[in-house]
């Protein structure tokens, strides 16, 4: 799947998705039978803002820093979705999602692609494109509505910058006692594109585990890959032209390559009785080169009024070790080291308005303050030497969710 | 006068109180499904998107009423969780690829036809619906 290019993968999946619809003909007023297709929908347009001129808030590995300001493209996104019912236990599931990717490109690209069998009650196999669920909320990490913020706290969800597994799991669910236990095995491959390079993850295997028991949930996940990432931008060229021939030369082997390994894993607890929602989780990724060994948390509390609720969040993200631990001296190679570490830690307030079924207004303002020796979730807008960590950021944001 | 207007007041407010409790919501199947009997535990499963099947491997298609009050009461005693729960979790499990979701009938006879003619099918009515074209396997709350 991965083998073809992406604007004729999402042309094939539109044709699925119309073809999907075509076959099963809409219903007549007052049918016996209804349609054995879904077709729906969910969109966020959100904007921006931040209170320093010279840095983007950027979604690493999601989104690409910013042109505009306010920015419009960290969180506006719009998902279509199709399925059908099939009569053999199983369906056919397309979604098409459309957003700006790490690349600056605003183009279509197919998130879901799958052929569900259930293979006894409670369990099911999915083979195809899914999405890779590494952490508590990964899976729904676009679909903004279900969430009570205008996006999932960048301090653990830009430790994987992977949506897509291609491959198989298995979903077992079952009840024990008061208990719902659900199991959650997966295999597959996923790949990012961005601009002059590629990210890959390969043999990448894990399980999750949810435990659900009345208002609470508790999510357990371990992924394990092999990682590969080529940089050939013109930044990287230049430190990699000036390592060469160096006592240093050792680095070059943690910047780009194809024998990096992965492991991500995470705990998260969720608590909602209808009228306060506790969310928490810790995640950590750990690898052997080419990106930090980092680890992430939030811990989130929110009331509802009716249709309002205003939440409360924490959030830090800690570096435990650089992409490299070779000392190489020079300014360069820091601020190459610390354009590469997202470690920052946050504090936000907002407010989720459910204005009517199906849409959600919501605003929210964060205090952010990077690490000394990170960019956390911003990106210089001309300088790259400018100082971001230490620096107190405040970062605004409005959006509207919908779901049809 | 104050007395009297308590006293209509409290008599209004009985009346409404005892009104929503009336109000009742049953899990139906059609009169001919093999479908006999439901626990509430299962409606819930199904109705979370759980299963999709019950034990003996019946594999169950799902009615929603549209949007309103009936079926507001109906999610929220079966799984306990208001509108906007129901709509947040729902939307997890359809866009994540977990679940599909229930088939919405455009009204209450929409939704008694679809299950009068499919023996799979199981939807929830408000008791005062239920004809004799389905049956009645479950009383919420």
């Amino acid at each position: 799947m991965t083998a073809t290019s992406p604007p004729r993968l999402v042309g094939l999946a539109l044709k699925a998705l119309a073809a999907l619809s075509l076959a099963a003909p809409a219903p007549m007023v007052a049918s016996a039978e209804p349609s054995a297709f879904d077709f729906s929908g969910f969109a966020t347009l959100g904007a921006v803002k931040t209170d320093r001129k010279d840095v983007w808030f950027t979604r690493y590995g999601v989104n690409f820093p910013g042109k505009s300001d306010p920015d419009l493209t960290p969180d506006s996104v719009l998902g279509l979705q199709g399925s059908l019912r099939l009569p053999w236990q199983n369906d056919l599931t397309v979604q098409v999602l459309t957003r700006e990717d790490g690349s600056d490109r605003i183009q279509p690209r197919v998130t879901l692609a799958f052929l569900r069998q259930t293979l006894a009650p409670g369990l099911s196999l999915r083979a195809g494109r899914l999405r890779a669920p590494f952490f508590m909320l990964s899976e729904s990490l676009h679909v903004n509505y279900a969430h009570p913020w205008v996006r999932p706290p960048v301090e653990v969800y830009s430790l994987n910058p992977f949506n897509d597994l291609d491959g198989v799991d298995l979903i077992y669910h079952r009840r024990v006692g008061e208990l719902d236990v659900e199991i959650h095995p997966y295999f597959g491959r996923s790949r990012i594109p961005f601009p002059e390079g590629r990210a890959r993850l390969n043999r990448t295997w894990g399980l999750n585990l949810v435990f659900a028991h009345g208002d609470w949930s508790l999510h357990l996940g371990h992924g394990d890959g092999r990682f590969s990432l080529i940089r050939g931008d013109a930044q990287t060229q230049a430190l990699i032209g000036g390592l060469a021939g160096t006592p240093f030369n050792a680095a070059l082997a943690d910047i780009s390559g194809t024998e990096g390994k992965t492991r991500f894993d995470s705990i998260g607890l969720q608590w909602d009785d209808g009228r306060w929602q506790v969310i928490g989780e810790y995640a950590r990724r750990t690898t052997n080169r080419y990106v930090t060994s980092s680890e992430g948390w939030y811990l989130s509390l929110g009331r509802r009024f009716g249709a309002v609720t205003p939440y409360a969040v924490l959030a830090r993200q800690r570096l435990d070790q650089h992409l490299s631990t070779v000392p190489v001296p020079g300014e360069f190679w820091q601020l190459f080291l610390r354009s590469r570490n997202n470690a920052q830690r946050s504090a936000t307030i907002g407010l989720r308005w459910d204005l009517a079924r199906n849409a959600a207004l919501k605003t929210e303002l964060t205090r952010a303050r990077p690490d000394h020796d990170s960019w956390g979730s911003y990106f210089p807008r001309s300088d790259p030497r400018v100082q971001i960590g230490g620096r107190a950021i405040h970062t605004w944001s409005v959006s509207v969710d919908v779901t049809f | 006068m104050t007395r009297a207007l308590i006293f209509l007041f409290v008599g209004l407010l009985a009346g409404v109180t005892a009104g929503a409790a009336l109000a009742q919501v049953v899990v139906v199947a059609g009169a001919r499904s093999p479908v006999e009997s439901l626990s509430r535990e299962q409606a819930e499963q199904l109705y979370l998107g759980r299963l999709r099947h019950l034990a003996d491997g019946t594999a169950v298609t799902l009615v929603d009423l549209p949007p309103g009050p009936t079926r507001d009461l109906f999610y929220q005693a079966l799984t306990g969780r208001n509108p906007a729960q129901t709509r947040a979790y729902w939307s997890r499990m359809v866009f994540t690829g977990r679940a599909l979701p229930p088939k919405e009938a455009r009204g209450i006879e929409e939704a008694i036809s679809w299950i009068d003619a499919n023996p799979s099918f199981v939807g929830y009515l408000p008791e005062s619906e239920a004809d004799e074209r389905v049956r009645v396997l479950l009383r919420l709350p």
